[in-house]
């Protein structure tokens, strides 16, 4: 295509893209930008002033920064040594734990922390299960605060380190580990001097994506952090209360911290990427020989992993509980299904499920279009300002949702055409619009790889046997395109169905999704409800896991 | 303790004056046996190479031992001494990998010098030893450059200029010029050679390719299904395979099916041919000699030249291909009973004319190998 002079038609795809993004992505940080420094008819820094002379307001942003800095910490603690076992080590039951030590991503946010409520909450299963054979008078604990707030962040983020660590280790060409055996090398100092060194990138990447999430991190904070702020709960507060300027501050402030964590880190990322040449042997797994050594691997192993399922399944248990039925004993009393059969045959407790399904649906397609659009407009056309383009796909995933929700509810809530802002506040399509605009950089990413895994070769061939740009798209492109497409839908879509962070902003009774419906059945006390919703959104996500695996798998 | 295990053990004592021995190594991957019942004796200084197909179990040889791969019944003794369950790390053995594994994180001079600060070097002595490890492999000064920045050849030598900055006892080569060009391949195969044969160590190398085994090594030990065929020196495996597969494998050769008529002088056997055609072959071990057996008579293209069909002594045939190979032309013609090759100076014949092959100097460059029932040449 380069060389070629464009047909109208693809100018004008270039033209449609580029402006759809600045408009969705870009535009409503801007916006709440320019109305974070406007009042009293002119700009004015009054808002950040204020903001700086609050206590309250600059403990929370240091909150979220520790807290996020601590999660990393704790996550790599946990998910690194777990990688190294799982790839080094063969015992028995491996596969199964491995599989299951990645549980945790099956949890919606929400889901997680309420699961991890019922479970070791202040009248949760465990805590009632040691404060009866304790005989103690209060609860072991109290589930709220910072200390929560960290055990739940490490709980659900280590699998990052976990997965990443596994691919990169998966990435490196045995024969340097042999090669530094060979050296001379022991096991402490190939570690060190090769392993470490070698993962850096991969660790680097996902501490990013730890300390991003857990900056942008706010169902734990909001549910578990009591008295506790950090700044996505900050900023809730102030929207709830109606002070808007003080919530655009704090937004600005947010998304200011991390961006500027992000920039040199992601940078630090990209340029360390080592790739293994060529075949390399099978990395053989050290079998464990002693008996007893094998046998306390797999049972700290199975212990860890139970420890990691407790909560899933704490959560099915809890799903049977009627309503009103379990008050102070330690297991629920008694069970039933009338939960589920109410989920589907209430029409008020079924809408929240068909609204989910709808948008995150909705989100989905529209994201995977753009993201494929992109994916021609930057890797085949390789237009000018592709990196603005993928920059743009991209950075929807650097800003916390909170901060996404009070971009588009400031900046769809006014009608001005003339400034490309419409009221969307209060219809369903805000949250469309917010889901779509949060799944892009999953689809994006995706896309943008699988075209550059896509030999282009394939397309010309296709050209060269007379097919046109439209037949070549969908006979050869698509196709080639699906397993990686399929990932990131099925990524775009778990992510669209369980969220909560943007919605619990700009949802309305009318379009309120699933997780919204969990909370409000959590405040009537309904837990089997609540907990029915949460295990019908953790069945889909790993539905929609499985599909997007399988397709993996095929490509 | 080696008294003792030598007398339920026959192989230590040969263990004992040999420098490397490995000694009936077996190995198996899933139930699938690589390597069955290896043994093979190694003197100082020389150079070994293991040829066969791929999937022969030479890596997997080669692996074991480097130490990383645990035989499953089976010793390696170096220097008389055991070190079968040593760990790699600690076995001193030098190793150039096929895809050379070179640290992408460290620069040229760190990863030579990566393996003398394991051996517990002082900060003092490693320069000088990177240094002349890199101008042994000629790549004088290029310490600080990023192995990223090298080419094929070039992380070839630091490859091995890495595993013999230790000084190893034993230097262990897997398939180390698979990723060169053919005359890169050619020239660098010279060079390394010339360089094992200065330093005097005790290698191994592993390879598919017969010219590079030819060019490299004192002994080659021929690999086929796990097992050793043939180990020797080139010309004695070229001039007296010791079984079909390595008369194949190492030189070109023609087969005809024949029955055995009587024993010859020295060890050779004549054959009849199924054209009626009588050859005298050497007999390989495995060849019975009782009169009416079934052999396969290989043949060497240079061992035969062209005749009349009808000379006395020839095999008639017709001409099915004709190569232009250089120096020579190389003919395939169906017999009775097989095809033969035959290489000439000269163009001799066309594709499809009629003549008649004889044996030049008959029993040079033929070999009679038992036929099993079924087998054809």
């Amino acid at each position: 295509m380069i060389g070629r002079r464009l047909s109208w038609r693809g100018r004008a795809l270039i033209v449609s893209v580029f402006a759809l993004l600045l408009w969705a992505v870009v535009y409503p940080n801007f916006v709440v930008l320019a109305e974070s420094v406007s009042g009293d008819g002119g700009a004015t820094l009054r808002n950040y002033a204020e903001f700086f002379r609050t206590s309250s307001e600059l403990w929370a942003l240091w909150s979220s920064f520790w807290i996020s800095i601590l999660t990393v910490l704790l996550s790599a603690l946990i998910g690194v040594p777990l990688a190294f076992l799982f790839a080094g080590y063969e015992f028995p039951g491996r596969r199964v734990l491995g599989a299951l030590a990645a549980m945790p991503v099956l949890l919606p946010p929400l889901v997680g922390v309420i699961a991890i409520l019922f479970l070791y909450g202040e009248s949760g299963i465990a805590s009632r299960f040691l404060q009866s054979m304790l005989g103690l008078e209060s609860p072991p604990w109290r589930l709220q605060g910072p200390g929560a707030i960290l055990a739940v962040h490490a709980y659900s983020m280590y699998v990052y380190f976990y997965l990443f660590t596994l691919a990169g280790l998966a990435r490196i060409e045995p024969a340097v580990f042999e090669a530094a055996a060979s050296l001379g090398a022991g096991r402490f100092r190939t570690l060190t001097r090769v392993a470490l060194p070698l993962l850096t990138p991969t660790l680097a990447g996902a501490s990013l994506l730890t300390f991003m999430t857990s900056m942008a991190s706010f169902s734990a904070p909001y549910v578990l952090g009591g008295g506790f702020r950090v700044m996505t709960t900050q900023i809730f507060n102030s929207k709830l209360q109606g002070e808007m300027s003080m919530a655009m501050v704090e937004t600005v402030m947010l998304a200011a911290v991390a961006l500027l964590v992000l920039w040199p880190l992601s940078r630090w990322e990209g340029s360390r990427e080592y790739v293994a040449p060529g075949k390399g042997t099978r990395s053989a797994r050290v079998p464990v020989r002693s008996r007893w050594a094998r046998f306390g691997i797999a049972a700290a192993a199975g212990v860890g992993v139970l420890v990691l399922v407790l909560p899933h399944l704490t959560l099915v248990l809890v799903s049977f509980v009627p309503d009103g039925a379990w008050t102070t004993e330690t297991l629920p009393p008694a069970y039933t299904f009338e939960n589920y059969v109410q989920l589907v045959s209430d029409p008020r407790t079924f809408r929240p499920i068909i609204n989910s399904l709808l948008m995150a649906g909705a989100a989905t397609v529209a994201a995977v279009a753009l993201a494929v659009a992109v994916g021609q407009l930057v890797v085949r056309w390789r237009v000018r300002g592709r990196a603005l383009l993928e920059g743009m796909v991209i950075l929807p995933w650097a800003l916390p949702g909170t901060v996404l929700a009070i971009a588009l509810a400031t900046t769809f809530s006014v009608n001005q055409p003339w400034a490309l802002r419409w009221v969307l506040v209060g219809t369903p399509w805000i949250l469309v619009l917010a889901y779509t605009v949060r799944v892009l950089p999953l689809t994006g990413r995706a896309a943008l790889a699988g075209y550059r895994q896509l030999d282009p070769s394939l397309e010309e061939a296709s050209a060269s046997l007379g097919a046109g740009p439209w037949r070549t798209l969908r006979r050869v492109t698509l196709p080639g395109l699906r397993p990686a497409i399929m990932v990131g839908a099925s990524l775009a879509f778990v992510t669209g169905l369980g969220e909560f962070v943007a919605s619990i902003i700009l949802y309305t009774h009318r379009s309120r999704p699933i997780s919204i419906e969990i909370l409000s059945q959590l405040r009537d006390f309904d837990l089997g409800a609540a907990a029915a919703y949460g295990v019908l959104l953790m069945v889909l996500v790993a539905g929609s896991f499985l599909l997007g695996q399988r397709w993996l798998g095929g490509s | 303790m080696d008294a003792v295990l030598g007398l339920q053990h026959p192989g230590l004592e040969q263990a004992l004056s040999a420098f490397l021995h490995l000694d009936r190594l077996s190995r198996a991957f899933d139930g699938a046996a690589a390597v069955s019942d290896l043994s093979l004796e190694i003197d100082e200084h020389e150079i070994v190479t293991l040829l066969g197909p791929s999937g022969c179990g030479k890596t997997t040889t080669l692996r074991m031992v480097a130490g990383f791969e645990m035989p499953d019944s089976g010793r390696i003794a170096l220097e008389g001494r055991d070190v079968t369950r040593v760990a790699p790390q600690h076995r001193g053995f030098g190793m150039v990998f096929q895809h050379y594994a070179l640290f992408p994180h460290l620069d040229v001079g760190a990863n030579v010098a990566f393996g003398l600060d394991a051996s517990g070097l002082t900060r003092t002595e490693i320069p000088g030893r990177v240094d002349s490890a890199l101008d042994l492999v000629g790549l004088p000064g290029t310490e600080s450059r990023s192995v990223g920045s090298l080419s094929g050849g070039q992380q070839q030598r630091v490859a091995l200029a890495r595993a013999l900055a230790p000084e190893p006892k034993v230097l262990l080569l897997d398939e180390p010029l698979s990723n060169l060009d053919a005359t890169l391949r050619e020239r660098t195969r010279r060079e390394l050679r010339a360089l094992v044969k200065e330093i005097g160590i005790t290698s191994i190398y592993v390879t598919h390719d017969q010219e590079e085994a030819f060019d490299l090594s004192d002994r080659i030990a021929v690999m086929r299904d796990g097992r050793l065929d043939q180990v020797g020196p080139a010309e004695d495996l070229y001039h007296g395979p010791a079984t079909e597969f390595v008369a194949t494998f190492l030189g070109r050769a023609g087969a005809v099916q024949a029955v055995v008529e009587a024993r010859g002088s020295s060890g050779s056997l004549r054959c009849r041919t199924p054209a009626g055609a009588i050859w005298d072959a050497r007999a390989s071990e495995a060849a019975p000699d009782a009169p009416g057996s079934a052999v396969n008579l290989l043949a060497r293209p240079e061992a035969l030249e062209m005749c009349g069909a009808d000379e006395s002594g020839a095999i008639a045939g017709v001409v099915s291909d004709r190569r232009f190979a250089g120096s020579a032309y190389v003919y395939s013609v169906k017999v009775d009973g097989g095809e033969l090759e035959l290489q000439t100076t000269g163009d001799v014949a066309r594709h499809g004319d009629s003549v008649g092959l004889r044996p030049v100097a008959a029993p040079a460059g033929l070999f009679a190998f038992p036929r099993r029932p079924g087998g054809a040449g």
